[in-house]
């Protein structure tokens, strides 16, 4: 949650394309100068949420509320406090850059004799002066994006939303377009979606991690890391008996578990990967109880990352789990209780347990 | 095209009949609006949807009423242009004859609200699909249907049939405004039918969203 007023509001929004539910149950604020990260793998619903905040498309349940409107009856109202750069930028090819920011401005509501300032500083913000009368079918790549964010800057608008905003810019472009968003986030909020892990670390305040269109985590990627601190790991190489070394090492206060492998070209020198707690020094503990007894060859701690964070809350979650949970909730209880059976009989046979063959192994077992 | 099309007719019209009127060209005018019209129309909302310029128009403070009349008026527009456009064959015809200048006006009325209904009918069908050779063949069959439909009126015995075939038919009422006839029955049909064909795309954006 931000401490900051919230600007967007998401409560147990969902959204459905007929039977297939493509967002389950998301909540999440965005605050008044606030850049939260949006993270995901494809598919995972990241450009959907988008769209519903930005009043594209609509929540099939749950409610968005933008500044304060309700994108679900107070729609036109919301779109003039939101800037939006959809994944691809949506640009008028036959239109020249002044003619599309112009015209943009226009229907974003901006006062008449305001539009020559406005576009002016979109354009100095988004580096566009050397393209400002080019045809925008002439523009490359990078300025095409830069394009798209100049038009969701216009107006001044409370809500940026961003879809991977630095997609197919060079570094120096990167740079600078982040330098934008986050001279733009410090007083308004802002919800960006990016595969980035790095941008998302840099600029924002916090990241969301989404996945199988459910909110997987929520928090500042220091809050993730100490979220996940259990997998902290120091690895060190040591020439010792195994044994003894696994005592010694179990007995370090803050080792909680350990492996111990043949070092790949030297049998006598044993890596050990130690699982240990996120406090300081912890390392300097091991060396302590190793090196007084045994040759230390290397001794190194792994602080997690925003990648591996991201990595294991998309890896752990219970995407399977639920598709079964799903099928199994129309059977009756006697079916559900041979589930496990049918599946360990199918994986006994070498045969995976996906979903289409798992409907049909509930068609058969409902007949 | 439509202009150099017009031209010709109005010239070969003249010349076949030798009579100072505008009867036989706006019949042609009204087949050439029929062609054309699923041109001018195709792109309305297919570009949008295949440039992904909808999501834009979607995130601006529009609602779906505002997006369909703008493109609407805009089509609109470029078919009055076109009307002003024949205005130039008027200048021989009243220079060398006497034509009936109530009747003129009234074909030209009855052009312009047979062409607004059907970019809206266009207007609906261009919104249904990003493919534009689509959304123009799916309009150029409907608003040919439409044209056509009175000539089932010869095929049917049934008085309700007859009348109904005749109602929908748009090139019956076309002939009443080519005669000289503004008929509040044939301005209200074609009223009518843009006001379905708009509020069916409105509507239809509002349940895209």
């Amino acid at each position: 949650m931000s401490s900051s007023p919230a600007v967007i509001v998401l409560e147990s929004v969902s959204k459905r394309y007929g039977s297939k539910a493509i967002i389950h149950d998301l909540s999440f604020t965005v605050g008044k100068g606030e850049i939260v990260g949006f993270l995901g793998p494809n598919g995972a619903g990241k450009t959907t949420t988008m769209r519903m905040i930005a009043g594209v498309t609509a929540a099939t349940f749950g409610r968005v509320t933008v500044a304060g409107y309700d994108m679900a009856t107070q729609n036109a109202d919301a779109a003039r406090q939101i800037g939006y750069l959809p994944e691809h930028p949506p640009l008028y090819d036959t239109l020249d850059v002044s003619a599309y920011l112009r015209f943009v401005a226009k229907v974003k509501g901006v006062r008449r004799a305001a539009i020559p300032v406005e576009l002016e500083r979109v354009t100095v913000a988004c580096r566009l002066e050397a393209v400002y009368r080019h045809e925008v079918y002439k523009l490359s790549r990078g300025y095409r994006q830069r394009l798209g964010l100049a038009q969701a800057l216009l107006g001044k608008p409370e809500v940026l939303l961003l879809d991977e905003p630095t997609a197919g810019l060079d570094p120096g472009q990167i740079q600078e377009t982040r330098e934008v968003i986050r001279s733009f986030g410090a007083d308004h909020a802002v919800l960006l979606s990016t595969h980035i892990l790095s941008e998302a670390t840099l600029i924002c305040r916090r990241v969301a991690i989404i996945n199988h269109g459910r909110l997987l985590a929520i928090d500042s990627p220091s809050g993730l890391e100490r979220a996940v601190e259990q997998t902290n790991r120091v690895t060190l190489q040591v020439t010792a008996p195994a044994q003894a070394l696994r005592e010694a090492l179990l007995s370090v206060e803050g080792v909680s578990s350990l492996e111990i492998h043949a070092s790949p070209g030297d049998h006598a020198v044993l890596t050990v990967d130690c699982q240990v707690d996120a406090r300081d020094g912890v390392e300097a503990l091991i060396a302590r109880a190793v090196a007084s007894r045994w040759d230390l060859h290397r001794l190194e701690r792994q602080q997690p990352t925003l990648e591996n964070i991201f990595l294991k809350y998309v890896k752990e979650a219970p995407s399977r789990g639920r598709r079964r949970e799903r099928h199994a909730g129309r059977l009756s209880e006697g079916v559900i209780d041979l589930l496990p059976l049918a599946d360990r009989l199918l994986r006994g046979r070498g045969v995976p347990l996906g979903d289409g063959l798992f409907l049909s192994v509930q068609h058969f077992l409902d007949r | 095209m439509f202009l150099l099309g017009t031209g010709y007719f109005f010239l070969y019209n003249i010349f076949l009949t030798g009579d100072a009127t505008m009867a036989e060209t706006f019949q042609n005018m009204g087949v050439l609006l029929l062609t054309l019209i699923p041109v001018v129309s195709m792109r309305l909302f297919s570009a949008e949807y295949s440039a992904r310029t909808m999501e834009l128009l979607l995130a601006l403070p529009l609602t779906p009423w505002q997006i369909v009349l703008g493109k609407y008026f805009g089509a609109v527009t470029m078919l009055l242009l076109m009307t002003v456009g024949t205005l130039i064959d008027l200048v021989p015809l009243y220079l060398f004859g006497t034509p009936e200048t109530t009747t003129v006006l009234s074909g030209y009325v009855g052009f312009v609200l047979l062409g607004m209904a059907c970019l809206a009918v266009g207007q609906f069908f261009s919104a249904l699909t990003q493919n534009q050779i689509v959304a123009a063949l799916i309009t150029a069959s409907v608003l040919l249907g439409f044209w056509f439909v009175g000539h089932l009126q010869n095929f049917q015995t049934s008085y309700v049939l007859r009348s109904l075939f005749g109602y929908l038919s748009f090139a019956l009422h076309f002939a009443d405004f080519i005669r000289g006839l503004v008929r509040t029955e044939a301005v209200t049909f074609y009223l009518v039918v843009g006001a379905i064909a708009l509020t069916l795309n409105a509507s239809y954006l509002q349940w895209r969203r």
